[in-house]
């Protein structure tokens, strides 16, 4: 885990307990983990009275690194100590370390969450129903008789977006390719997790 | 033996055979288990001799044998000394399979088996977790939607994502002018709220910090490599590079651009461009506030924008729509085009005069400057000839103050010279020592600069070795913790150790009786030449005295025959010695084949056998069928 100058320097700062005493900076803490784990909260409150006598410029620096700092660390999945080397390096004591990673571990399934939701995937479906349609003859041919399968596949809708589903005609043909090539995907992943 | 067994068993459980746990030892293999661990083991010693062997026995009898075959023949090819053939695999006895096994595990390759177990890198734990993550989530049921967990709907859903959007973000920072610092503190929202959206803020963090610390290595790395060497403090090179750049631009600007006509006007995009330019050389990477003043200045122009819409939107509410009105005006504009057009032609035609008579104005001055400097020049000699003149009336008085004077001033310089000389001599030595000692300053500068620059590679490699080192450390104690923990390596080094301990204290032991027995055999050897030698004197003795004496010579009778007797009672008990010897031979041998199962494994032939016949008879009669 590697932090900018700029996060650096905030955290020193937070760490200096002249600057930042043991009260504010556990206030300061639990803000800068709100901030980011709760998306509604617009208005993010530096205007605790433990705060009041720090200069407010100051005061959003190192918010800003220990947020970014928090953020960072759920990126990297760190363990105990590789937050504990990090901070160390930025001048934090044994107790303020400690309290950091209590408070990380308190969030830390949500701080995944809020990171494992950035980002985008294929549908995914919920269901499929099928049935079978047999076409004797066309306009252009007299008798066909040819078998078709209609598949709908139904993709899972939420409020916020909705998507169509997804129907297709195919032939038995088509439709064994289909159903052979999910397999042949079903055996890869298989593979994949047997390394 | 059984210790044997276990390290045994362990080598072909690491060689990739499967051995039931409940196998202890090789009694308890199974025809089936011998096989598929030699063809295991097979495999990893000579991949080329294993890949053809099917570790599974196939069930006909005929396969069987002929994998029998194969098998003895590979390991005789491996060199394996020992009589080996079918039977070895099929109708095993344990000591053989136990020679045959030890021999196959002392070949393992040691070093390729300890390598395969060290973790090869960052790539393959990186695979290793993507390996262990989808066998993690193939094992996860599917639930329904409505059903899910927040932590299931983010592996099995897709509604929370939401895609990566970042915002440009203003860190506050505690230097700058006063005015800018007055903003962070008192007018700009904490960091985390300043992106409009909530769900946005993680990803302009993530954002932001990459591009800075992108920054970071990008500087570290043309630092290393270009800053140290160029010999200047950070901030000197920094306003170097700039100006190298504004000069190369510039020239690149230039050399695109076509010369214009110099007697035109100045392009309004030349100006633009010019002041473009030193606003980029006044902002860079390290004037950190000019993301900022843009900022300010982009909202400024917004406002600008937005005052001139409310201006045309009053405009427009307030036109009443009247084709008179509308009529007035266009004339109006008619009329003003015209004028406009008139003024614009009036402009070009004076523009025109203006152009011509800058022209002359400056060909009379270039005109005035030459006739100035003529007349500089005839005032010169002007005055010469004016001087000569003064001096002609006493010619040879002055000609010989003239000479005068210039030997004079000959001599002056002739003086002047001499002293020029003294002085100059110890200059010039000082200017010499003065750019050796500069010299030997950069050599000894450029030597501290490369020394920096070895430092600085040292530190960094130290840097990233320790890095990999812990990386390491972590990966092999989570392997660590993985392994079993039954099988100790030291526990094993110490029972070698004692049996090598035991084995010299047997060693001592047997010498021992070998020398006592030594001794007793010098013993015996030396009471039979005892009893030789007296019987030989008791014999000669008796023998003197038998030819007088009649009981004498009953006594020499009863002597010889004691003594035949004495013999023969020995010769009896080493008789008895050496068959006791045989009798134990034999039954160690009785033991022995007692151990190869003879029995069973006739049995198990015979079934073979019949098995063979009955598939024989099978395939013959499949033969004689169509």
């Amino acid at each position: 885990m590697e932090l900018s100058e700029y996060v650096q320097s905030g955290l020193q700062i937070l760490a200096d307990s002249g600057c930042f005493s043991p009260s504010a900076y556990t206030v300061l803490l639990q803000t800068a983990f709100q901030s980011l784990l709760n998306a509604q909260a617009d208005q993010v409150a530096l205007d605790h009275p433990v705060l009041k006598h720090i200069d407010p410029t100051v005061l959003k620096h190192c918010h800003a690194a220990a947020a970014t700092c928090i953020l960072e660390a759920g990126k990297h999945k760190a363990d105990k100590s590789a937050i504990s080397t990090c901070l160390e390096d930025c001048k934090f004591d044994r107790e303020r370390i400690e309290q950091f990673c209590t408070e990380y571990q308190k969030n830390k399934d949500t701080l995944e969450l809020i990171l494992g939701s950035i980002g985008r995937c294929p549908l995914h479906l919920t269901d499929a129903s099928w049935r079978l349609e047999y076409q004797i003859k066309t306009n252009q041919l007299h008798k066909t008789y040819r078998p078709a399968y209609l598949v709908t596949l139904n993709v899972e809708n939420n409020d916020s977006r909705s998507h169509p589903d997804v129907s297709f005609s195919c032939t038995m043909e088509q439709l064994q390719d289909l159903v052979g090539k999910l397999k042949d995907a079903a055996k890869s992943l298989e593979r994949a997790s047997q390394m | 033996m059984d210790e044997v067994d276990k390290i045994l068993i362990h080598s072909l459980r690491l060689s990739g055979t499967q051995v039931p746990e409940e196998v202890q030892s090789l009694q308890e293999f199974t025809t089936e288990l011998i096989v598929e661990s030699v063809v295991r083991c097979l495999r990893v010693i000579h991949p080329s001799l294993g890949t053809s062997l099917s570790h599974v026995l196939p069930p006909g009898m005929s396969a069987r044998f002929r994998i029998g075959t194969s098998l003895a023949q590979a390991c005789q090819e491996l060199g394996y000394q020992a009589e080996v053939g079918y039977q070895t695999f099929l109708y095993s006895s344990v000591p053989e399979i136990r020679r045959l096994l030890l021999f196959l595990v002392e070949k393992l390759p040691r070093d390729d088996a300890e390598d395969a177990r060290q973790p090869a890198g960052k790539s393959a734990g990186l695979l290793r977790a993507i390996a262990a993550k989808i066998k993690e989530e193939l094992g996860t049921p599917w639930v329904p939607p409505a059903c899910r967990t927040p932590r299931l709907q983010r592996l099995q859903g897709t509604c929370l994502l939401k895609p990566f959007h970042a915002h440009p973000l203003v860190l506050p920072r505690d230097s700058g002018p006063v005015e800018r610092r007055e903003f962070f503190g008192g007018f700009l929202p904490p960091v985390p709220a300043q992106p409009p959206r909530p769900g946005t803020v993680a990803p302009s963090l993530l954002e932001r910090h990459v591009g800075d610390l992108g920054a970071q290595h990008d500087w570290e790395a043309d630092w290393q490599s270009q800053g140290l060497a160029s010999r200047l403090p950070p901030k000197e090179y920094v306003q170097w590079k700039h100006q190298r750049l504004r000069r190369r631009l510039l020239d690149q600007l230039r050399q695109a651009a076509p010369p214009h006509d110099t007697a035109g006007p100045p392009q309004p995009g030349a100006r633009d461009l010019a002041e473009l330019l030193s606003a980029g050389g006044a902002g860079g990477p390290l004037a950190k506030g000019s993301r900022f003043s843009h900022a300010q200045r982009l909202a400024h122009d917004q406002e600008l924008v937005g005052q001139m819409q409310a201006v045309v939107e009053t405009l427009v509410s307030s036109k009443t729509s009247e084709q008179e009105v509308q009529a007035r005006q266009e004339e109006e504009l008619a009329g003003l085009r015209g004028e406009l057009q008139r003024l614009e032609a009036e402009m070009d035609a004076v523009g025109g005069e203006v152009k011509v008579l800058e022209l002359s104005l400056s060909q009379a001055e270039a005109g005035l400057r030459q006739q100035r400097l003529a007349l500089g020049g005839r005032e010169q000699t002007l005055q010469v000839k004016s001087r000569a003149l003064e001096l002609l009336p006493q010619a040879e008085n002055n000609l010989a103050k003239l000479q005068l004077l210039v030997e004079s001033s000959a001599q002056r310089l002739v003086h002047l010279a001499a002293q020029w000389e003294t002085r100059r001599g110890p200059l010039v030595d000082q200017y010499r020592h003065l750019r050796a000692a500069r010299h030997s300053c950069q050599l000894e500068s450029t030597r501290r600069v490369s020394e920096i620059q070895a430092l600085h590679e040292r530190g960094r490699s130290a840097a990233t070795e320790a890095r990999r080192k812990e990386e390491l450390c972590r990966q092999l104690l989570t392997e660590l913790e993985s392994l079993p923990k039954d099988v100790s390596r030291a526990a094993y080094t110490q029972r070698i150790l004692e049996i090598v301990g035991n084995i010299r204290k047997q060693k001592e032991e047997i010498t021992k009786i070998l020398s006592a027995t030594r001794a007793l055999q010098k013993e015996i050897n030396s009471l039979t030449g005892k009893l030789d030698r007296t019987f030989a004197v008791t014999d000669e003795l008796v023998f003197k005295d038998a030819k007088r004496d009649e009981s004498v010579r009953k006594a020499y009778k009863y002597l010889a025959a004691l003594h035949e007797n004495c013999s023969q009672l020995i010769q009896t008990i080493e008789d008895a010695g050496a068959i006791q010897r045989e009798i134990r031979d034999l039954e160690e041998q009785i033991e022995s084949e007692g151990a190869k199962k003879t029995l069973a494994n006739l049995e198990r032939i015979l079934s073979d056998y019949r098995a063979l016949r009955q598939e024989n008879a099978a395939l013959l009669g499949r033969s004689r069928d169509p």
